[in-house]
């Protein structure tokens, strides 16, 4: 066994990895029937209490129950997150397949598109599509995905390019399949191979920039209960009621741990060789160079 | 050689260009009329229709796009970013007042950084599967998974609440700021400190490694010696973008201290829709990101032959 494999013990129990994303995602799903009370109730008789039998991790200052609320937001990040993984999933394979598909002029002025979105940090692009979108619950979202489709499209741009040219590409076309036939059979396939496999280790900065979103007031509007909107509630209370805080950004911390170890774990064990994550972050830097090189020369010739 | 450096610092301005290009496009396409908004601030609600009309053809916004961009670029150059919608203060000033402390704060972050995670992947590759070995790469993964924000409430209530040792808010004295620093030191420093780890690892399994044993030299040597040399690439390439990233961080820890920086600016300018500033706050980080990763080219081509001859190739 090569050395990198055994460094990561987790490789070998992909239960272990699997469980806690496993929970979250059914904590989530089943939140409206296992919340002990209804997460925006306001019960003035009982504001900010610790841990008790009635509130297990206690109330916030307008006396709404913490762990409802805590099982609740699992949720609310929980759909925001898989709808701005799938709308950035969907755009970016789309556009970097037709860019590497096409070829030519398009896939130029595609690519630099891409390469601009990308040499800024995700969720400054983002930041900065709320300020031109304005804040509140679906501009975060539109403003994710316009943060996050780029990188999906050079990955699908990358595969297609490298497919392409494949012998059996040649003899699918030779013997009249269309383009949209092989696109669809030959081709995709491996885009979302890699795609797929990338974008489950991005769940957890996704979930994170969410939260962080949120946090600074740009998110996830008040009355719902989000995780990161939960902890700046809390801030005000740090002193006497440190839970308010401690409790969501546990929440956070524990989920988007479980999806790193999760993408980690993918990414040794399915991502083709050289590509672990581990090199991922490398890999992308050294084809982003390799691409700048290609359009130099693209440029001169 | 400097034919490379020439191309590359080239092709960086091309980006900054293109990238300044894209996002003032996307600015103007925004719902909103600046001038009204300018109106309105000078001459209250009622601000009359002719009054915004004047207000749009001073500031030249009736001209085509591509004419607004290169006035607006040409100022910028000049150091000229425009007022701020919000305030009515120009740009420049704001700039000049707050810059200090977000290059502070992310020197600061960056050194941290850049110290504890070559120590904590030292420590990781000498004890090697050992016991420290797993508890620093727990460290490491929750360290980059932790929200920033989170990491702040939790320093603010061990050194401000409960020990006291540390004021809450960044006032001017040293002692403020190691809080904010060391919260956005937390994430580039896992994620650097893995680089670290697993590039020494893979280093360590080259046949140089094992002829340095050979000739006697304890791990700790052959690691110093010769594996630290040859992840030098990597952990700055690594580094240049982690550096980048902090100003997100920046932008998070700015809000939670209260600190008047950069990111503070820049969340103010997307709250209150303030277009000038958020213009302006996006071209000084596209000029740092592209700058900050060319210099790490550039250094990356200094010191290690190989890639220059790749790239002469």
């Amino acid at each position: 066994m090569p050395d990198s494999l055994k460094l990561s013990s987790i490789a070998k129990w992909p239960w272990a990895v699997l469980t806690p994303v496993l929970l979250f995602v059914a904590v989530s799903i089943l939140a409206p029937w296992i919340t002990p009370y209804d997460p925006a109730a306001q019960d003035y008789s009982a504001v900010l209490q610790g841990f008790s039998q009635e509130h297990w991790l206690g109330t916030d200052y307008l006396g709404r129950d913490m762990f409802s609320r805590i099982i609740a937001g699992a949720r609310v990040s929980l759909v925001a997150m898989s709808i701005v993984l799938a709308a950035a999933l969907i755009i970016g394979v789309m556009v970097g397949s037709f860019a590497g598909y096409v070829g030519g002029r398009t896939e130029l002025v595609l690519i630099s598109l891409i390469d601009i979105i990308l040499s800024l940090p995700s969720l400054v692009v983002a930041l900065a599509f709320i300020g031109i979108i304005g804040p509140g619950y679906w501009s975060m979202i539109a403003a994710l995905t316009m943060a996050w489709w780029a990188n999906y499209a050079r990955m699908s741009r990358a595969v297609v390019t490298s497919e392409l040219h494949q012998p059996y590409i040649e003899a699918a076309r030779v013997m009249g399949a269309g383009h949209l036939h092989i696109f669809c059979r030959h081709i995709l396939p491996h885009v979302l191979a890699l795609v797929v496999v990338y974008a489950s280790a991005d769940a957890g900065a996704l979930v994170l920039a969410i939260a962080t979103l949120s946090f600074l007031g740009l998110g996830v509007e008040p009355p719902t209960p989000e995780w990161g909107q939960m902890l700046v509630d809390g801030m005000n209370y740090l002193e006497q009621y440190p839970h308010l805080v401690i409790l969501p950004g546990l929440a956070l911390t524990l989920v988007v741990s479980s999806f790193n170890l999760l993408g980690e774990h993918f990414a040794l064990k399915k991502v083709p060789k050289g590509l672990s994550k581990r090199r991922l972050g490398i890999l992308k830097k050294r084809r982003a160079r390799e691409e700048m090189n290609m359009l130099e020369q693209e440029a001169k010739a | 050689m400097f034919q490379l450096i020439a191309r590359r610092t080239l092709l960086a301005l091309a980006m900054i260009l293109a990238a300044s290009a894209l996002t003032f496009a996307l600015i103007s396409a925004a719902p909103g009329n600046v001038a009204a908004l300018i109106a309105e601030r000078t001459a209250g609600p009622a601000a009359s229709a002719e009054l915004v009309q004047s207000i749009a053809d001073d500031l030249g916004l009736n001209d085509p796009l591509p004419v607004r961009y290169g006035r607006w670029l040409l100022g910028s150059v000049n150091g000229n970013f425009g007022e701020s919608l919000r305030t009515g203060k120009p740009i420049a000033d704001e700039f000049a007042e707050r810059a200090p402390v977000t290059g502070l704060l992310l020197l600061a972050g960056g050194a941290i950084a850049f110290t504890l995670s070559l120590i904590i992947g030292l420590l990781g590759a000498i004890s090697n599967g050992g016991p420290l070995d797993k508890l620093l790469r727990a460290v490491s993964l929750v360290g980059a998974s932790a929200p920033n924000f989170f990491v702040a409430a939790l320093l603010v209530m061990l050194f401000s609440v409960t020990l006291g040792w540390l004021p809450a808010f960044a006032g001017s004295s040293a002692a403020s700021w190691i809080m904010p620093s060391l919260t956005i030191a937390l994430f580039p420093m896992s994620v650097l400190s893995r680089v670290v780890r697993v590039n020494l690892q893979e280093v360590m399994s080259r046949p140089f490694a094992t002829t340095g044993f050979a000739m006697g030299y304890t791990r700790f040597g052959v690691l110093a010696r010769e594996a630290l040399p040859n992840i030098a690439v990597p952990y700055l390439t690594t580094f240049g973008a982690q550096f980048t990233l902090m100003i997100i961080g920046s932008i998070v820890v700015e809000t939670v201290f209260a600190l008047k920086g950069i990111g503070a600016f820049f969340i103010e300018a997307i709250r209150f829709r303030d277009f000038i500033s958020m213009q302006a706050t996006l071209l000084s980080f596209i000029v740092f990101f592209v700058f900050v990763n060319l210099l790490v080219d550039i250094i990356c081509l200094l010191i290690d032959p190989r890639i220059r001859r790749q790239s002469n190739a």
